[in-house]
């Protein structure tokens, strides 16, 4: 069984429901910020806002907002310069750039691509570059484009098009060049912006012999193992894909195969899966690094390679998506189904 | 239908509450030549107009809903309430299977369900934590803030009443609180005491003289008869005897509003010590209450004869604590003149005339003899809950609950008749012939598994409720899960998800094969394969099948073949069901092997390739349009200079399936490959040659 470990917990209703959520980069030590999207399902409206968070009086304000067209179906936040850059992907196809100034976390300008010229479907994921305004955005479509932004404008490419063939529901950079996509049937594909053409790499695990193939929801890259890919999906699958041990993939959580040697913390989706920024002195070299999940049974945990998972947060309904603050990893904020999002402080 | 039948062409005879109206703005030309009219999400209509010159869908958001919550407040109580239900009817069911018997009906039932209904009265808004201003201040007498909601007011209500078996010796000091939280909800449509509080401290600050407001004496009296005690101590020590400038000549007249200050704030209440916040002195058992009220009344009564009356030269303060005197002996009269509505009154009976009242019957009687005291223009519907309440009847109550409060309050209030009483559970969990042979408990849930079904945000929840309805909650259930969409992906995954919960594989197969046509359809075809292949959906793979050999015919070249080579990866290994999809898989092997051939000249890579050519051409899955193109594409491999690649046999089987191929041509609807003309010929030559050495080499 697993372990459950002790942290504080805050839970916040917003009376809107929480599309993504994400820390925004931390700029000073006492301001704490984080981005939501939201969707008031009473007006229609969508919003991306600002909340201020202050640990110590327990509040969650609302700083500053900006109205999406349409849902906010992927969000990612990085530290350019000394902004903080949000990038939005909608589930009408446009793709938005928020800058908000260091001091106030405002939301300040915005660039965007209209819809229909990146992706011609609802559903698509972006990643933002680490420290820079690169973008990269998939979709089910089967299209792979790289957005950046330049002084006043936005370039975008297409660098691939399956035409539908297959389908991308993941994406993580993995270097400047390079990124990472998943899909269908728990398969990942490794592609170099320098080699257009198709992936370099792809895998597809075979250990969906008992029919037992899912979707990959997530995918993370650690700075330190760039060989090394973690990505989460269907059945409480999450695995790591080794770029030098190509053909099998490293499962760390599955209910799958019946596969009795790895435990796993749930049955259900495995929507987010982020490397534990939280670091452990002991961790060997030689093992997957700890990664932290949320399904849709409402888990919370980190589960690290041949140890029992840490249950951090067991919620009655589905944990949609979660952040790990990278200055503080200690700190988690994740969204609820139920129209509330919870901030928890591990000890 | 003749029109005289019905009256003004309606097809319904209309009857009961003026129906409301809902203006439209479309901003369309009259004629409106047609109108459609759909549900929308939750409680909106979609009504699409068309007018000659255009058309146009508008929404109208019906309400009639309660206005004290709003529609995101009660999504909130919506999904708290689900956990505590859960654990109730969980718990209900393993008491049943421990009893063997089908009712739940045990001495310790009620704790359980307390400990429900405190949670959910938890979620109807906390109690009211008004932050304690740091300097206190003296003119505020009553706390104005975020006013209680009603339904929390009717929920704590059916408690008292229902639930709390514990506190069923201190019932009426329960309604006096209660009353004391929810006065203030009644305003809307009776005159509440609450209310001429909150007036008179309004004017507060512009009365000089307090004690000579006639208003402050009426205020005192009707605070005390509701048992408001902290409040009428508070006021008595506004009375201008107190200040420090004429204590020295009002010394009598202060030392009698200081008495009866005394008086109220000693006044004997059968509650419960743990109730420590309360003025007076608590009393648990009733024979010490008793002996300590009537000491209290014979003091209050001595006082009330004292000849320091006379003595006291204010005639306002006089009279006016005299009449709070009268107000602890139990005057009806001046209770009657003190309180505002029936309700009052009604509590006012309990504190000072008949503070030991037991049992629901006479507690009616007194309510009826209150109603007829101060009649109601108007009946409030938590005064309509109490009277059904009091008449002892389950069946008014939970019409007043539905009726009033929503499907919500029926379908959660039901668990707390069953608190006390085996006949209302038997009542309520009764099949019954004119519901369609469902119970009451099935039908309020299923009511409210309707309302949360209609919505976006709720229909997740809905089988929480559903699943706990014997004769019809399943089959509602699958109509729901059939109804979800299936874009975008995580709708479809957490639909997904429930039918696994609760293990309705041919519901999660039916689905995924819906949204495996619908990725196909629009154009996502490794979607469509992945969900149908999940579905082990063999024909409709089979029939897509036809149609991706089709662009694979047009476009399998070395270019889009990357394009390909994820979705063939996806197939899979042959024990997966992919159709007539495995093909693909063999047939991207075969271009990879025929591609290391071209790179280097190795006869291993050939011999590869040539195996999975003769695997091809042997599976029967390789549709026959391919037989030429694989051929044509093989030639180098029959062509080989240092050796025959294939045997006689293997020879042989190719110009067999040649063979067959020249006949098939003959049929109908045989389709010509886009092959050079000389393609079939050097085939065939390749062929013969091919065999000759191979027959040599053998």
């Amino acid at each position: 069984m697993a372990v459950t470990a002790i942290s504080e917990i805050q839970r916040f209703p917003q009376y809107k429901y929480v599309d993504a959520v994400r820390w925004l980069p931390q700029l000073s030590a006492f301001d704490r910020f984080a981005v939501l999207a939201l969707f008031d399902s009473d007006s229609d409206a969508s919003s991306i806002e600002i909340h201020h968070f202050k640990p110590n009086s327990l509040s969650l304000e609302p700083q500053s907002s900006w109205v999406s067209p349409s849902r906010v179906v992927s969000l990612k936040a990085a530290q350019f310069l000394q902004k903080t850059v949000v990038v939005a992907s909608t589930s009408s196809g446009s793709l938005h750039f928020l800058f908000s100034d260091s001091t106030v976390a405002s939301l300040e300008s915005e660039v965007s691509v209209p819809e229909g010229a990146l992706h011609s479907v609802a559903s698509s994921c972006v990643d933002l570059m680490d420290r820079g305004v690169e973008c990269v955005t998939v979709g089910e479509d089967g299209r792979v484009n790289l957005v950046s932004v330049g002084d006043s404008n936005l370039n975008y490419r297409r660098l691939f098009d399956s035409a539908g063939l297959v389908s991308y529901t993941a994406a993580k950079w993995a270097s400047p060049m390079e990124f990472v996509t998943g899909g269908y049937g728990f398969s990942l594909q490794w592609w170099d912006q320098r080699k257009p053409g198709g992936p370099v790499s792809q895998f597809k695990g075979n250990w969906d012999q008992k029919l037992t193939s899912g979707i990959v929801h997530s995918i993370d890259i650690h700075p330190s193992r760039k060989h090394t890919c973690l990505a989460g999906g269907s059945l409480g699958t999450v695995f790591a894909w080794d770029l030098r041990w190509q053909q099998q993939p490293i499962i760390l959580s599955g209910a799958g195969d019946g596969n009795t040697a790895v435990q796993s913390i749930s049955e259900s989706e495995v929507w987010e899966v982020q490397y534990d920024r939280r670091i452990k002195s002991n961790t060997s070299s030689t093992r997957i690094l700890p990664s932290m999940i949320c399904s849709e049974d409402g888990i919370l945990a980190v589960i690290e390679q041949g140890e029992e998972p840490i249950e951090l947060l067991a919620e009655p309904c589905a944990i949609n998506s979660f952040d790990i603050d990278r200055h503080n990893p200690s700190d988690v904020i994740c969204s609820l189904e139920w129209e509330a999002v919870a901030i928890l402080t591990r000890q | 239908m003749p029109s005289d039948a019905v009256g003004n062409g309606a097809l319904v005879p209309f009857s009961g509450d003026p129906p409301a109206l809902y203006p439209l703005h479309h901003g369309l030309a009259p004629p409106i030549s047609r109108l459609a009219i759909s549900w929308s999400r939750g409680n909106s209509l979609r009504l699409s107009l068309f007018a000659g010159a255009g058309a146009k869908v508008v929404e109208v958001k019906l309400d009639g809903e309660d206005p004290e919550i709003s529609d995101a407040h009660r999504r909130r109580i919506a999904y708290g309430s689900v956990a505590p239900f859960a654990l109730l009817q969980s718990r209900r069911s393993s008491l049943s299977a421990l009893s063997r018997s089908p009712s739940p009906y045990h001495s310790d039932w009620w704790e359980h369900v307390l400990q429900y209904s405190k949670e959910i009265a938890s979620l109807l808004g906390g109690p009211k934590l008004s932050p304690t201003p740091i300097i206190k201040d003296p003119n505020t007498i009553v706390k104005t803030g975020e006013e209680p909601t009603s339904l929390k007011a009717a929920w704590e209500l059916m408690e008292i009443f229902y639930v709390d078996k514990e506190s069923q010796a201190w019932l009426p000091e329960r309604l006096v609180d209660w009353l004391a939280d929810y006065d203030c909800l009644f305003t809307s449509t009776l005159e509440t005491i609450h209310s001429k509080l909150v007036d008179f401290q309004k004017e507060l600050v512009n009365i000089q003289v307090i004690e000579e407001d006639p208003k402050y004496w009426e205020l005192l009296s009707s605070a005390l008869s509701v048992g408001w005690l902290d409040i009428v101590v508070k006021m008595l020590r506004l009375h201008g005897s107190y200040q420090l400038d004429q204590l020295s000549n009002r010394e009598l007249e202060n030392g009698l509003v200081e008495a009866v200050a005394i008086f109220i704030s000693k006044m004997p209440r059968l509650c419960p010590e743990s109730a420590a916040a309360k003025v007076g002195e608590c009393f648990e058992s009733k024979p010490d209450f008793i002996k300590a009220w009537e000491k209290w009344r014979s003091q209050v009564t001595k006082l009330d004869c004292s000849p320091f009356w006379i003595q006291c030269d204010n005639q306002r303060t006089r009279e006016g604590l005299r009449n709070l005197l009268q107000i602890m002996l139990g005057n009806t009269e001046s209770l009657s003149l003190a309180t505002c509505n029936w309700i009052e009154l009604y509590i006012s009976h309990f504190l000072f005339i008949r503070p030991f009242t037991i049992g629901i019957e006479s507690m009616h009687n007194l309510a009826q003899k209150c109603i007829q005291l101060k009649p109601p223009s108007s009946t409030h519907r938590l005064a309509g809950l109490m009277i059904g309440i009091l008449g002892e009847s389950t069946e008014v109550v939970l019409a007043e609950c539905s009726r009033e409060f929503g499907p919500w309050l029926a379908a959660h209030a039901i668990e707390l008749f069953t608190a006390g009483s085996e006949q209302a559970e038997i009542l309520l969990h009764d099949d019954r012939y004119n519901l369609g042979g469902i119970s009451i408990v099935e039908l309020h849930r299923l009511v409210y598994a309707q309302v949360l079904s209609s919505h976006a945000l709720t229909w997740q929840i809905a089988p929480i409720y559903l699943t706990s309805c014997m004769k019809q909650g399943m089959g509602l259930l699958e109509n729901l899960l059939y109804r979800q969409s299936v874009q975008p992906n995580d709708v479809l995954l957490k639909n997904i998800e429930i039918c696994r919960l609760y293990e309705l594989d041919h519901i999660s197969s039916n689905i995924i094969k819906i949204a495996g046509v619908h990725h196909w359809k629009h154009g996502r075809k490794g979607a469509g394969v992945f969900w149908l292949q999940q579905a082990q959906d063999a024909s409709r793979l089979d029939r897509i099948a036809q149609q991706l050999f089709d662009s694979v015919g047009k476009s399998i070249s070395h270019e889009s073949f990357k394009q390909w080579e994820g979705m063939i990866e996806l197939l899979g290994s042959e024990s997966k069901p992919a159709g007539g999809l495995d093909f693909l898989y063999k047939y991207r092997d075969f271009k990879k092997s025929l591609q290391q051939v071209s790179g280097r000249k190795s006869a291993d890579a050939a011999r590869q390739a040539v195996g999975s050519l003769i695997l091809l051409m042997k599976n029967s899955s390789t549709p026959q349009r391919f037989w030429l193109p694989l051929l044509y594409d093989s030639l180098k491999l029959l062509n080989w200079q240092d050796c025959p690649l294939l045997s006689v046999s293997e020879t042989n089987l190719l110009l067999n399936k040649l063979q067959e191929l020249s006949l098939a041509k003959l049929r109908p609807h045989h389709t010509e490959p886009s092959l050079p003309p000389d393609a079939l010929s050097s085939i065939r030559l390749a062929l013969a040659t091919n065999l000759g050495r191979a027959i040599l080499d053998e």
